[in-house]
């Protein structure tokens, strides 16, 4: 298993954001992670990735008990955030090098991960670009790089898609897949079903902190008694309720 | 690892046009308006020659004070250059007064006599003249009524008259309170390392940033990362503060001593005061980027008040009122230290002004550390 997380509980005061949550991810799948506004699919990623502390659970990951000290963890693990996170004094070449660089030591190996990665999201013409002379797209591929250059074998990707044209979207979903092929896992979250639809092999939907529902696309819509012209919009629909939640 | 990461942030760094402002434009700006200020306050503390006019007449020709008023107004001769002497009529005298052209107008009748319009510290100087004139006239005249001999003597006297007072300097180098105001500033822009110092921390939080939250992710020891960031930050701010220093003892011409050694010594410290000083700030206030900055300024502009930037004399007003406040205000030791090495001969009290700034350097990196070394976030 490459991510198992069991019973995990999250607590902002009076807020329960993770209600014993449970999650298994295997190798070499593309898991979606789908919910509403404050599901607590970021909080989740974030647990597992040792960055927020929880109140309760055990999160393993490459079967080994993940912490903010697991060094060998956390080298396997490329994560693409939410937020851009890259240093906007530093131009597209230099972001990518640097972030690779505390994964990489190796001068020659890092340039030409540097290199590849650049390739991989297309940014070729823009690797002396600072992140502020990129457009939206751009720069959500820039942090894409940032975040795989060092060739991680489980990527987390926090919604990546947010507020980009739907070229660079479908880009950006091809290099994904591409990841996949190359043997990565990844676990992917998102508000757009198609997207998950389109990538994810197994998709659990997230309410209230808690999975309510587990399983391929397929799997989802037998669920909730759907037929097969049903979209994973109507099933998401069916399973987390019409309520709004950003109130 | 370590070229690695201090390369990128030295880069990171410098480019931060808003950073190299406040910590290199902003002193040097300051430092001209300063400059621009003080230099017309030095130029008033220079003696200028006092304008007088004397009456020409008879009883001047004969009298004692015309071969004196010529001994003290001698042109090539600074020392005794005191006073510039018009000759002239009464009636002209008193339009040259009454028009603020002189200072005092001396007619000598039996005695040496003065007239001037109000006091001041021309007048004063101009009386003390003329009274010592008199006195030593009296003195010379009841002493040759007495003994007519004594005349070679009296002259040789008058000439050669003996200085029994010796002047000499409490301090090393000559007292100018301006030179203060730029110790106070090269004080500040020691503070001012602070915003690099914060910048790092923020850098590093993964609440505080995004950035900060990609670190916290990698395989690196965040305090490892964060003592690289904060040596580029050293060099780079040690950098900024020699330029500061340069513009200001090359361009601007203040006088800082001559123990260029100890100077950059002390500008080292400073340095690493401010940025200490900058990263426990940044790390102990939970607030956000925004107020971090802002309570930082504020802290900085107060110390800085209190070392005597704005009013020199608060400096000596906090070490005489609160001594203690002098102490732990790192603006007024870095200030001292300055003012040590330009006043005083020994080195006891710049050395204990150094030790005072290694205790706030090894006090604010031991808190952050403190702060910092396990921490995990509740929220990001």
């Amino acid at each position: 298993m490459v991510i198992e997380v069991r019973d995990l509980v999250k607590t902002y005061g009076d807020l329960v954001a993770l209600d014993h949550f449970n999650l298994e991810v295997k190798e070499g799948e593309i898991f979606g992670l789908l919910g509403p506004n404050g599901s607590g699919k970021t909080t989740a990623i974030n647990c597992i990735l040792a960055l927020l502390t929880m109140n309760q659970g055990t999160i393993k990951i490459f079967d080994q008990p993940m912490s903010p000290d697991a060094y060998d963890i956390k080298r396997e693990i490329g994560v693409v955030m939410q937020n851009v996170a890259v240093f906007n004094e530093l131009t597209v070449f230099e972001n990518i090098s640097y972030f690779c660089g505390l994964y990489i030591t190796d001068k020659k190996k890092r340039a030409a991960l540097v290199e590849e990665a650049i390739e991989f999201v297309g940014l070729g013409d823009f690797r002396k670009f600072y992140p502020k002379k990129l457009s939206g797209g751009l720069l959500r591929r820039l942090n894409i790089a940032c975040g795989i250059a060092h060739k991680p074998k489980l990527i987390i990707l926090d919604e990546p898609t947010v507020a980009v044209d739907p070229q660079s979207r479908n880009n950006i979903l091809e290099g994904i897949l591409r990841l996949n092929e190359r043997g990565a896992t990844v676990v992917y979250t998102s508000h757009y079903m198609e997207e998950v639809e389109q990538i994810c092999s197994r998709i659990m939907i997230m309410d209230k902190g808690k999975s309510v529902a587990l399983g391929t696309k397929e799997e989802l819509k037998a669920q909730v008694s759907m037929d097969e012209s049903a979209t994973l919009n109507d099933v998401f629909l069916a399973l987390t309720g019409t309520e709004l939640r950003d109130k | 690892m370590f070229s690695h990461v201090f390369v990128y942030r030295l880069k990171s760094i410098i480019r931060d046009r808003q950073l190299v402002f406040w910590t290199l434009m902003f002193p040097i700006l300051l430092a001209t308006l300063f400059n621009m200020a003080f230099s017309n306050l030095s130029k008033a503390e220079e003696f200028v020659k006092i304008p007088i006019a004397i009456i020409d007449n008879e009883a001047y020709q004969k009298s004692a004070l015309k071969t004196t008023i010529a001994y003290v107004s001698e042109q090539d001769n600074p020392k005794n250059n005191m006073f510039l002497v018009t000759l002239t009529t009464r009636a002209v005298a008193e339009d040259l007064l009454k028009n603020n052209k002189v200072a005092g107008y001396i007619f000598v009748d039996q005695v040496a006599k003065l007239v001037v319009k109000q006091s001041g510290l021309n007048q004063s100087i101009l009386k003390s003249f003329l009274d010592d004139f008199n006195q030593s006239s009296k003195t010379f005249s009841e002493i040759l009524k007495r003994d007519p001999s004594k005349f070679q003597a009296l002259q040789a006297d008058a000439a050669n008259r003996g200085n029994f007072l010796k002047e000499t300097s409490s301090t090393k180098n000559k007292p100018d309170t301006t030179v203060n105001y730029f110790y106070t500033l090269i004080a500040m822009a020691c503070l001012y390392g602070g915003y690099m110092g914060m910048k790092e921390i923020i850098a590093i939080q993964a609440d505080m940033s995004p950035q900060g939250a990609r670190q916290n992710l990698a395989p690196v020891h965040k305090m490892k990362v964060l003592l690289y960031d904060l040596s580029a930050a050293l060099v780079v701010h040690y950098c900024t503060l020699l330029a500061v220093l340069a513009y200001i003892i090359f361009v601007l011409r203040i006088n800082f001593g001559d123990q260029i050694g100890y100077i950059l010594l002390l500008c080292l410290f400073g340095s690493m005061t401010g940025l200490s000083f900058g990263a426990f700030v940044g790390a102990a206030l939970k607030k956000s980027e925004g107020v971090k900055i802002g309570i930082l300024t504020g802290v900085t502009m107060s110390l800085s008040f209190f070392a005597g930037m704005m009013y020199v004399d608060m400096k000596y007003i906090v070490t005489k009122a609160a001594p203690i406040m002098a102490y732990i205000n790192p603006a007024n030791v870095i200030t001292d230290g300055f003012y040590a090495l330009y006043y005083y001969d020994t080195h006891t009290r710049y050395f204990m002004n150094l030790s005072i700034l290694v205790g706030f350097f090894a006090l604010f990196c031991i808190l952050t550390y403190l702060i910092l070394r396990r921490r995990r976030y509740a929220s990001i």
